[in-house]
């Protein structure tokens, strides 16, 4: 009887994960992102299993997703090793605090960090829709230093287009935060990975995140180590989720090249945000700072904000593209 | 990179470094439901997260000098953890398929930058757990 409660555990874990592998590959913010919360959450898994197993399920979808991407020729392999320092440096140093942290008992922070960033990631992740082709810059010294050129045929253009980077070294220092989060929270960070190397670095939207798809195995190859030897994957809950994110992470990719309404997106985006704002309730509920009324509650707080913030950013969006019509017409 | 037949090679190790990891773990997930348990622990002990915690069942008690001897008693969380590792050591194989190539392009301002990035792999798995014991 036991066991068959244990299987339904381990299915459940399953069934999560593949949600979770799901809406992180259709926003783009990778499947540890929503893992983490959702497991933490709604699963009552403790952070740092949590953080774990989300780690090592990050590798499964970046190493699935830039196996389609490289053979493509897109992603540019030269590009993502020379920023790979900066980001597997950043992983050591980000695991390396949770440790710390986790040792001084103050994993609440860790939550509370845990929500913003998925909050502020999410700025970016909005803002970059529609945009393909970044503006000219011209190319400065660490262009022609560290190679920074590169080319890709894009099949909607029907064309090859040629690139270069800028700000090498800039691209470099976002990147060891890239890693630092990763490590420090137990995601690929794949959203501060996009904008080192498309608001830094100036190179295009294509290039950027397939580059960042594949860099973000190697991060968290780096994290997972020192994870593995710290005891924070526990086998049960990890073997669960790198099967189920995997999956969500494949279905995801199909469906998002099927999906022609951009709107549907925003959906994901208010559940998302749902689970930045409940992570930082959660992690002052810890410490019962100002907040400390039930976990209903917060759940409805949270639900509450994240519809108003969300309408908000969609009318907003909205009312841009309509004035932007009106003009023409 | 000038040839380009790299990028080729790169993805299919990737293809192959999941689908090696993806069966071993599913095969030591059956193990571990057919045998209730793995490693000295019992199914129930692992899936109780907080009692796993403070009982320090996880990654820290599975010892990787065990490997062989649990693979060959058919231990189903010896699966998993070479499931894990092979993951682990995926994308590895790009940054080094990256470096041989670089070193073929005699392109060594690369090559020294794919080897920091070698190290600090390294660093992280055989310097770093070290310091934490």
């Amino acid at each position: 009887m036991t066991l068959i409660l244990i299987i339904v555990k381990f299915l459940t874990i399953i069934f999560g994960s593949i949600i979770a592998g799901f809406i992180g590959s259709l926003t783009g913010l990778g499947g540890g992102t929503v893992l983490v919360p959702v497991l933490t959450l709604f699963y009552g898994i403790p952070f740092i299993f949590a953080a774990g197993a989300s780690l090592i399920s990050t590798i499964a979808t970046s190493a699935g997703s830039a196996s389609a991407y490289t053979k493509k020729k897109i992603a540019n392999i030269k590009i993502g090793i020379g920023l790979e320092i900066a980001t597997t440096t950043g992983a050591i140093v980000g695991s390396l605090t949770l440790v710390f942290i986790d040792k001084q008992d103050l994993i609440w922070i860790v939550y509370v960090i845990f929500g913003l960033v998925l909050l502020f990631s999410l700025i970016p992740t909005i803002k970059k829709i529609g945009k393909e082709v970044p503006p000219e810059m011209k190319p400065d010294w660490s262009t022609k230093l560290f190679q920074l050129t590169g080319s890709y045929y894009d099949e909607r253009l029907r064309k090859t287009i040629k690139y270069h980077g800028v700000r090498w070294w800039l691209g470099e220092i976002v990147m060891f935060f890239a890693g630092f989060v990763s490590g420090l929270l137990g995601i690929g960070s794949g959203a501060l990975k996009v904008l080192g190397m498309d608001w830094a670095m100036n190179l295009p939207m294509k290039v950027t995140t397939t580059s960042s798809n594949f860099m973000i195995g190697i991060t968290a190859a780096t994290g997972s180590s020192i994870y593995w030897y710290e005891g924070y994957i526990n086998l049960f809950i990890a073997a669960a989720t790198a099967i189920g994110v995997l999956i969500g992470a494949f279905f995801g990719a199909k469906v998002l090249v099927k999906i022609s309404n951009e709107n549907i997106r925003w959906i994901f985006f208010a559940i998302l945000s749902f689970l930045g704002f409940d992570m930082v309730f959660k992690g002052l509920h810890m410490i019962n700072f100002i907040i400390t009324f039930s976990l209903m509650i917060q759940f409805f707080i949270s639900i509450i904000i994240s519809i108003v913030l969300i309408s908000i950013l969609f009318y907003n969006s909205k009312r841009k593209e309509w004035s932007d019509k009106n003009e023409k017409s | 990179m000038k040839n380009h037949d790299d990028e080729v090679i790169i993805s299919y190790f990737l293809k192959a470094g999941v689908l090696i990891s993806v069966s071993f773990i599913i095969v030591g997930v059956i193990i571990l439901f057919v045998k209730n348990g793995g490693d000295g622990f019992t199914l129930s002990q692992m899936s109780n997260y907080n009692y796993a915690l403070a009982h320090g069942i996880d990654s820290k008690s599975v010892s990787l000098n065990k490997i062989l001897s649990g693979l060959s008693a058919i231990d189903g969380l010896y699966f998993i953890t070479v499931g894990l590792w092979v993951l682990i050591f995926t994308p590895i194989t790009v940054v080094f398929i990256g470096w041989v190539s670089f070193l073929d392009d005699k392109n060594y301002l690369y090559v020294g930058m794919a080897s920091i990035v070698l190290f600090n792999l390294f660093f992280a798995m055989l310097v770093v757990p070290r310091f934490l014991i």
